[in-house]
């Protein structure tokens, strides 16, 4: 498959770069410094131990989200090396959902070992393994499709700075965005309420991923709720890639 | 082809605007929100904003209100001293914060003495304003009925440049409602000599006479006393208070004028009234 | 025969700075490249190669006109499977051996991993390669790049090659291997459409040949036609003569310090003007044949 070649390749790319493993490295050196944090702290060290691992997990693989993702389309541009693929009996649409696959499988690899050195690492310390944590990297998972289909739609017009800049300006808003809700009952102007709903339903809704604290404190996280929320997201991911899709066919590559 | 695959995003995004949607029926969204359990201290919080201080104070200043500003969000008002010391260790200079927290902790809360506290820090972080104290006067005055701190926090207040005259009234009357008139009247005195328009001449000279009617009276009330205790009845006029030499003169109203007696029941009024003082 | 490649009436225009107005590239380009030619697409910088030949990759949509590859219309997928395409100053993913780039490349012609394997050997040991493929192309050098661009161009054995300036960056003997890795794929049928903005890339290979200026085809057919091959006139520099004694021998010419340029059209001309030169006891300095460039075409043209 065509598809495949593509991620493939895109999904070679990234894990041969220093950058990756850097922040991976990141990742699971606060992950374990959390060790360090929870001695700080009285009682309740395993609450502290899990909030910053899987806080420094969460922010670290968004950044290898965001800056894979950005790197790997705009580089693919920038250095002509499209022109290598898409010269070849490519459709635009065969190469946005490579690029993408080998984007979501290098995130899988990425999640998968920092999650995989946070369990190993919360069994040493504590002698506990903490299944529910399972629920939070699920969703993470998703989060992280989401940002690099949002990085691969701003890649596919726009320049690499620009489009780092509107990926974390979305993944900020997109953490708030529950906010909008609030802030419409607030606003008398029909207009700006209209405007404060359209965006609260067209714009990324993140925070429905965030279940660290659900998940460390033990509150209740019911599998309706889940299940929305992974839908939503795989119907969120469907619908940016189609845009990415769209955007692409227009563009001219000069 | 191009037409179908915008209109298959359309589609998609509806879909997951409806599923946001759906979410949302779901879940109780905005009641799982709880307080800052654990807000850094604004000192560690200046580092951690990495010189973004200011930035960081409108973002929790603005969080703030929002939350606050959730009503059924029932033990809000935990860490709001926290929340609002740390915004306004953050930014210091930021007025806003501590008039609004302090409406929150105070109006919403019923955390007089809190919002007091926050207003003196205010005042402490921003010498130049009037306003901080004057807002926490009010609190002691009008809920917490504390006329000391009240008279405290107007004095300081009214000792700030560019005081409105207000103040320094207000400050007054907080004296002369804890019945120190002797120091009230010497204030109001100040005021009418300071007073550089009708309305606070006219304030000041009504305040004068009633306060220095109330002095006149409780003197008098005591001499009428003494003159029951010696003759057995009220005295049928007052000048009879000087004849016995209970009183070397007879005080007179403040514009120089006496007052009115009535030897049956033995209590004085003025020729004026001014009825909101009569309440006391 | 069906053509290999035939573009007609192509128009492209770029947005400005500002995108308020469209800046002409292409103003109507028509040409014919019949099966097994070299085809050299000659012009100055800026006149508009690269940008046909994107709008025949489908990585430009052409404002006007149209372009069929083997009677496939160029916006179909299908006309880039028989089609083999190396980009100017080619640039490869870092990462990859050049083994890994060809194999990609095969991938993405969906052939089977036994066709794969048999044809990067082959086009390794064609341009060259064999032996270093597993070099990682981040530290090939630019001639190794150009190979390697020139392989993943080869994988799929395509019936027709498009070469976007292949000889620049070229040193001599890369330039000797590339004619003749050319023309042995000429031999065995294959199209060879290349660009260059030097002339003499084209001589000693092209069957024919497009000049494009300005967006325009200026001239086409054998190179032979287009440009006489043969010297345009000579300059004869003469030394050790003054002014006045050359004047009187009919040496006339333009003086620098103290040489004489003449200006000679012919061989016979050049015999007499030698012997003028002896009589007048000067002496020949240089004899420098003047050939026609493509600037002289340009400017010819720019002039009408």
């Amino acid at each position: 498959m065509k598809i495949l070649a593509i991620a493939r390749n895109t999904f070679r790319e990234a894990v041969r770069n220093k950058v990756f493993y850097l922040l991976l490295f990141f990742g699971v050196f606060f992950a374990f410094s959390s060790r360090f944090v929870s001695m700080l702290s009285v009682g309740d060290q395993q609450k502290v131990l899990m909030d910053v691992g899987l806080a420094s997990i969460h922010f670290f693989s968004v950044l290898v989200a965001i800056f894979t993702g950005i790197n790997l389309v705009y580089k693919e541009i920038e250095k002509k090396t499209i022109y290598n693929i898409l010269s070849k009996p490519i459709t635009r649409l065969e190469f946005v959902l490579g690029k993408f696959t080998g984007l979501a499988l290098t995130l899988l690899v990425a999640l998968a070992s920092m999650a995989l050195l946070f369990f190993l690492f919360l069994f040493v310390t504590t002698g506990s393994f903490a299944p529910r944590c399972l629920i939070f990297f699920g969703l993470l998972y998703i989060e992280l499709l989401i940002i690099t289909s949002l990085s691969l739609v701003f890649s596919s017009f726009s320049t690499p700075i620009l489009s780092s800049i509107f990926t974390v300006t979305l993944y900020l808003v997109g953490q708030v965005l529950w906010t909008f809700q609030e802030f419409k009952t607030r606003l008398h102007e029909p207009f700006s309420r209209y405007v404060a709903t359209a965006l609260y339903y067209l714009l990324p809704n993140l925070d429905k991923f965030n279940v660290k604290n659900e998940v460390v404190m033990e509150m209740e996280l019911s599998g309706g709720r889940l299940l929305a929320a992974a839908a939503y997201g795989v119907v969120y991911v469907a619908a940016l890639l189609t845009l990415a899709v769209v955007i692409f066919r227009r563009r001219e590559l000069n | 082809m191009q037409a179908k695959t915008i209109a298959l995003f359309m589609a998609l995004i509806l879909t997951a605007g409806a599923l946001q949607f759906h979410y949302d029926t779901q879940v109780e969204y905005f009641a799982e929100r709880q307080a800052f359990v654990t807000l850094p201290d604004g000192k560690t919080l200046k580092v951690l904003s990495f010189g973004y201080r200011n930035l960081v104070a409108d973002f929790l200043f603005i969080w703030a209100i929002q939350f606050y500003s959730a009503t059924h969000i029932t033990n809000r008002f935990d860490y709001i001293e926290n929340i609002f010391d740390v915004i306004t260790d953050l930014n210091p200079r930021f007025k806003a914060p501590y008039l609004v927290g302090s409406w929150i902790m105070g109006l919403e809360g019923g955390r007089y003495r809190m919002a007091i506290r926050l207003l003196e820090k205010g005042a402490r972080n921003n010498p130049e304003e009037w306003i901080f104290e004057y807002d926490a006067g009010f609190y002691a005055y009008r809920d917490l009925k504390d006329l000391e701190l009240a008279e405290k926090l107007f004095k300081q207040a009214a000792e700030r440049p560019n005081a409105p005259p207000l103040i320094r009234r207000k400050w007054a009357h907080m004296v002369y409602m804890q019945d120190n008139l002797d120091y009230a009247f010497r204030l109001w005195k100040e005021i009418e000599r300071s007073a550089d328009d009708q309305l606070s001449r006219d304030s000041a000279f009504h305040h004068l006479y009633q306060i220095d009617f109330e002095r006149d009276k409780q003197l008098l009330k005591r001499a009428i006393g003494e003159f029951r205790r010696r003759f057995g009845r009220n005295p049928a006029e007052l000048a009879e208070l000087r004849v016995r030499g209970i009183l070397k003169e007879i005080p007179r109203d403040y514009q120089g004028r006496d007052y009115r007696y009535d030897p049956e029941s033995g209590t004085i009024k003025a020729r004026r009234n001014y009825k909101w003082k009569s309440s006391y | 025969m069906m053509a290999a490649i035939e573009i007609q009436g192509l128009e492209k225009s770029y947005p400005s700075t500002f995108g308020t107005r469209r800046i002409p590239v292409l103003r109507g380009i028509n040409l014919t490249v019949e099966p097994g030619q070299i085809y050299g697409f000659l012009g100055p910088n800026g006149a508009g190669k690269t940008t046909t030949i994107k709008c025949m990759l489908g990585l430009l949509r052409p404002d006007r006109g149209n372009i069929r590859l083997l009677g496939r219309d160029s916006n179909s997928l299908e006309s880039r499977r028989h089609l083999g395409f190396l980009p100017e100053n080619p640039y490869f993913y870092e990462y990859l051996t050049i083994r890994e780039l060809l194999g990609f490349t095969g991938r993405l012609f969906g052939m089977s991993p036994a066709e794969r394997k048999r044809r990067v050997e082959e086009v390794l040991r064609q341009v060259g390669l064999w032996g270093r493929e597993e070099t990682k192309l981040g530290k090939c050098s630019k001639g190794m790049i150009q190979r390697a661009g020139l392989a993943q161009a080869l994988v799929q054995d395509p019936e027709v090659l498009i070469l976007d300036e292949p000889f620049s960056g070229l040193d001599p003997v890369g330039r000797k291997e590339l004619r003749d890795l050319v023309l042995s794929l000429k031999h065995s049928g294959r199209t060879i459409f290349f660009s260059s903005h030097i002339l003499q890339d084209m001589e000693l290979m092209v069957d024919r040949v497009a000049i494009i200026i300005n967006g325009r085809l200026v001239r086409e057919g054998h190179l032979d036609e287009l440009i006489s091959r043969s010297v345009r006139h000579y300059e004869l520099v003469v030394e050790g003569v003054d002014e006045k004694a050359a004047a009187r021998a009919g040496l006339s010419g333009e003086r620098r310090d103290n040489r004489t340029i003449i200006r000679v059209e012919t061989l016979e001309e050049v015999n007499s003007k030698i012997r003028a030169v002896q009589s007048v006891s000067g002496r020949i300095a240089a004899m420098i044949p003047v050939k026609l460039t493509l600037e002289d075409i340009f400017m010819r043209e720019v002039g009408k």
